[in-house]
């Protein structure tokens, strides 16, 4: 649509709905995503409890020293970002292909029943999936070891091997979400003009080239603008389900940014600290998105800015 | 209730005039000598901020103003209970005169809870209970709560008491700069004290007597695994279950470390570090070799309380480390054939050590600690309820309930009625509020549980060891900790599992004190030694 030469308040008048439907989550980023952005101050001073931001000395990059000294430093970035990177990369194409299956099942019963059970994971809070998790993989009496067993198999301590915890976590992610994410790739196909496939079909093409030549091709903008912002949210891994998941003997590779702030300035009060390595991750996050998007803007011609 | 405190305060304004008499009076009654002396000294303070006449003598009420206090704690426990509602908690405000504003938080995540809240330090209500001690002395650097020494001298009848009982808590609570900004919730230091319980029942059956060291017990633990303790003609025996917060406590000790404080002093005075001692190799070799033989559940890190009474509950465990309370409380009434004369899941003497360590660990007296918050409106009037609710009277109620309700008296001896033994009854009425400044009673406790188990605990008194002091740090020494203990927390406790486990060899040990050195433990440690001498010195 090209809105210009409209007054604004014409526009104003003529999208108040849409506005209307937009306020709450503008609220939501502005309450809870730039009111307290201004409190980032305290990562460069030295805070103490009761002074507020403006209140205790100002220690230039002190805590960012500290943490890039810090003997964890490089394991928690490699843990954050691998934690982010395999669900994208073993779970980002699911949800399209999965829309793809969706939308070509003609059975209208069998349809809704496969996207309702695939949709439903999705709405159980993560605490529940987490007891689900470590529940089902127990080796005293959890299923999954109880099939193990039955199939001539040793049992495996899931939760307490490091080695477990990347799959666990990546898995049970795609299975929780999988459904959902298809929704907006199903709009995005059935927003596909169907004219697009008559004149396929008067070229004779078959299922699979339309599906290559047709089908991926319109669901490309889509597909791009998702995966930006998957890049951007690369270093925000879901935090709640790491802390939920974890213990000791996983932090060799379940260990967080995130976590590690947690225990750092919710457990031991160091606030300072633990405001300058999430300002770190958020840098690199912001790093990351802007590289993901000059990509995309020269190869794509597709952008978010 | 609002009502009731305002009749309190009707009738304690018109008797105003009287106040002095009634100072008096509750001098003379069946309280000691030294409540009287204490009630004089209250009456002779001059006390500006409550009207003329009235003097607070260290019992109810404690005003004679209708006075509102805002006051963020824990809530119990239980889930289902909630302590503001509860007679014992309402009764003590009652008694006080003061309307309290209670905020109660889920005790489990409680100082996660409010931490943000003190950092803020904002709107503080009067008075904050915290499970954190502030050893490191952020809280009071920052200026969140106030000094009370002043309040303490003028109308501290009840605390000054408690400090002459106990002068350790006194040294503790004190300062380096000899001030004192928090008052104690108390537990019991000696008696119902976490302990070893085996299934007496299993050894019985397997002809075993209760082992006396280390090594009995892993042979006792191996029988267990393989001799069918339970008779179910099924080898589903777990040998030993417990909730993995207490495993440090439970082995420890039988190697000299205390692994539920990590830091101790041995007998020359010296602070050692436990994760930092060579006693602590020994002490991962052994439960490695538990992991292995499978003695040591594979998922001993993720059990649940829940879980070792439902493993007690299907007989298939026979040992487990809790606080001694469960004995007969909560694991031996879960068995079909128990007769309650008889221990069925009974404490045993801690286990001899190859060294011949054989101790078990006493609490730290502290439990939590109550502060009267910088924007507190009255903070006389608050410390004034904290010390009310810190007398020997208030005690009573918390640890006994109320009279005719869950106690009678009969020749001069307190027995609870039956619905003060009724578990559910009791935690509704609010025994032993977590939101108050408790003391835990010795003597509710042995009147409650079995005849067996409260005799079993007075045996067991000699053998548990006083704990680490609770002492504060300087702020150099604070900083210090701040910035070096928080890896080094990650890194113990990430290497204790892999050692147990085994994924770490045992011979990278001498490796790992190496990292735990570059890491600053001994920075750590030159600052807990200043703070121990200096304890000493105040002890003296």
């Amino acid at each position: 649509m090209d809105n210009k030469g409209i007054p604004l308040r014409k526009l104003i008048r003529r999208d108040k709905w849409l506005l209307l439907m937009f306020l709450p989550i503008f609220l939501y980023y502005f309450v809870f995503c730039y009111l307290p952005m201004p409190g980032v101050l305290i990562a460069f001073k030295n805070f103490v409890p009761g002074h507020g931001m403006f209140g205790g000395d100002w220690v230039g990059l002190r805590w960012f020293e500290q943490f890039a000294h810090s003997r964890y430093f490089f394991r928690l970035l490699r843990n954050t970002f691998l934690l982010a990177f395999y669900p994208l990369l073993f779970g980002f194409w699911i949800p399209i292909l999965f829309a793809i299956c969706v939308v070509e099942i003609k059975n209208g019963l069998f349809k809704r029943f496969a996207q309702t059970v695939t949709y439903l994971p999705h709405f159980i809070s993560t605490v529940v999936v987490a007891g689900m998790i470590v529940n089902f993989l127990s080796p005293s009496d959890g299923v999954v070891n109880a099939w193990l067993v039955k199939l001539g198999m040793e049992k495996i301590n899931f939760m307490m091997e490091p080695d477990w915890f990347r799959t666990i976590f990546t898995a049970s992610g795609i299975w929780q979400s999988f459904g959902f994410s298809s929704i907006i790739y199903i709009a995005a196909i059935m927003g596909i003009d169907p004219e697009i496939y008559d004149s396929g079909k008067i070229d004779g093409v078959g299922k699979f080239r339309e599906l290559w030549h047709l089908t991926l091709p319109s669901l490309k903008p889509t597909i791009v603008i998702l995966l930006l912002l998957s890049i951007g949210g690369i270093m925000s891994v879901n935090f709640e389900k790491v802390y939920l998941l974890y213990n000791p003997s996983t932090y060799e590779t379940a260990d967080v940014i995130s976590t590690y702030v947690y225990r750092q300035g919710i457990e031991s009060k160091n606030f300072s600290f633990a405001t300058a390595v999430g300002l770190f991750n958020s840098l690199v996050s912001f790093v990351l998105v802007y590289f993901a998007n000059r990509m995309s803007r020269r190869w794509n011609e597709m952008s978010l800015w | 209730m609002k009502k009731r405190v305002r009749k309190w305060a009707s009738l304690t304004i018109s008797g105003a005039v009287i106040a002095l008499l009634a100072a008096g009076c509750s001098g003379g009654g069946s309280e000691s000598k030294s409540s009287g002396a204490g009630a004089a000294q209250g009456g002779a303070s001059p006390s500006a901020a409550t009207s003329a006449g009235f003097a607070y003598d260290g019992k109810g009420p404690v005003t004679d103003k209708p006075g509102t206090l805002k006051i963020l704690a824990t809530n119990s426990w239980y889930n289902n209970v909630d302590l503001a509602k509860a007679p014992i908690v309402q009764e003590i405000a009652k008694r006080a005169g003061v309307t309290v504003d209670w905020e109660l938080l889920a005790p489990g995540t409680y100082q996660d809870a409010i931490n943000p809240r003190l950092a803020a330090g904002r709107d503080l209500p009067d008075i904050v209970y915290n499970t954190d001690q502030d050893q490191t002395m952020k809280n009071i650097q920052a200026g969140l709560f106030v000094p009370l020494n002043e309040y303490i001298d003028k109308y501290g009848v009840n605390v000054k008491k408690m400090f002459e009982k106990y002068p350790d808590l006194k040294a503790s609570l004190t300062t380096p700069d000899g001030k004192i900004y928090y008052l104690p919730q108390l537990a019991v230091t000696k008696n119902y004290m976490p302990l070893w319980m085996v299934n007496v029942k299993w050894l019985e059956k397997l002809s075993l007597g209760e082992p006396a060291t280390l090594d009995e017990f892993t042979e006792m633990l191996r029988k267990f695994k393989t001799g069918d303790p339970n008779g179910n003609g099924k080898a589903d025996e777990i040998p030993m279950t417990m909730d993995p917060k207490f495993l440090g406590m439970a082995f420890g000790t039988s190697f000299g470390l205390d692994l539920s404080n990590l830091f101790y002093a041995d007998d020359g005075g010296k602070v050692h570090y436990s994760y930092y001692e060579p006693a602590y190799k020994e002490y991962l070799a052994y439960l490695n070799g538990l992991y292995k033989e499978g003695l040591l559940e594979s998922d001993y890190a993720s059990t649940t309380s829940d879980q070792v009474t439902s493993k007690f509950s299907q007989d298939i465990s026979g040992v487990t480390f809790n606080f001694s309370w469960h004995q007969s409380m909560t694991y031996s009434p879960l068995y079909k054939d128990y007769d309650p004369s008889k221990p069925l899941i009974k404490g045993i003497a801690p286990l001899k050590g190859p060294h011949g360590d054989a101790f078990y660990l006493g609490r730290n007296p502290i439990t939590g600690i109550f502060g009267v918050s910088k924007d507190a409106k009255d903070p006389e009037l608050a410390f004034k309820f904290l010390d009310y609710a810190s007398s020997e009277e208030a005690k009573e109620i918390y640890a006994w309930g109320l009279e005719g309700q869950t106690y009678t008296v009969a020749d001069g001896k307190k027995q609870f009625t039956e619905q003060g033994k009724d578990n559910d009854f009791i935690q509704q009425f609010g025994i032993n509020p977590v939101n108050m400044p408790i003391e835990q009673s010795v003597d509710a406790t042995d009147v409650l549980v079995a005849p067996w188990h409260a005799q079993l605990d007075k045996e067991m008194e000699k053998y548990i060891k006083p704990p680490y002091p609770f002492i504060y740090a300087l702020a150099e020494e604070a900083s210090v900790e701040n910035t070096i203990m928080p890896d080094i927390t990650t890194y113990t406790t990430e290497m204790e599992a892999k050692f147990i486990t085994g994924k770490e060899s045992l011979d990278n040990f001498d490796k790992y004190l190496g990292t735990l050195k570059s890491m600053g433990i001994e920075d750590v440690l030159k600052g807990r030694q200043a703070q121990y001498d200096r304890y000493l010195a105040a002890g003296k």
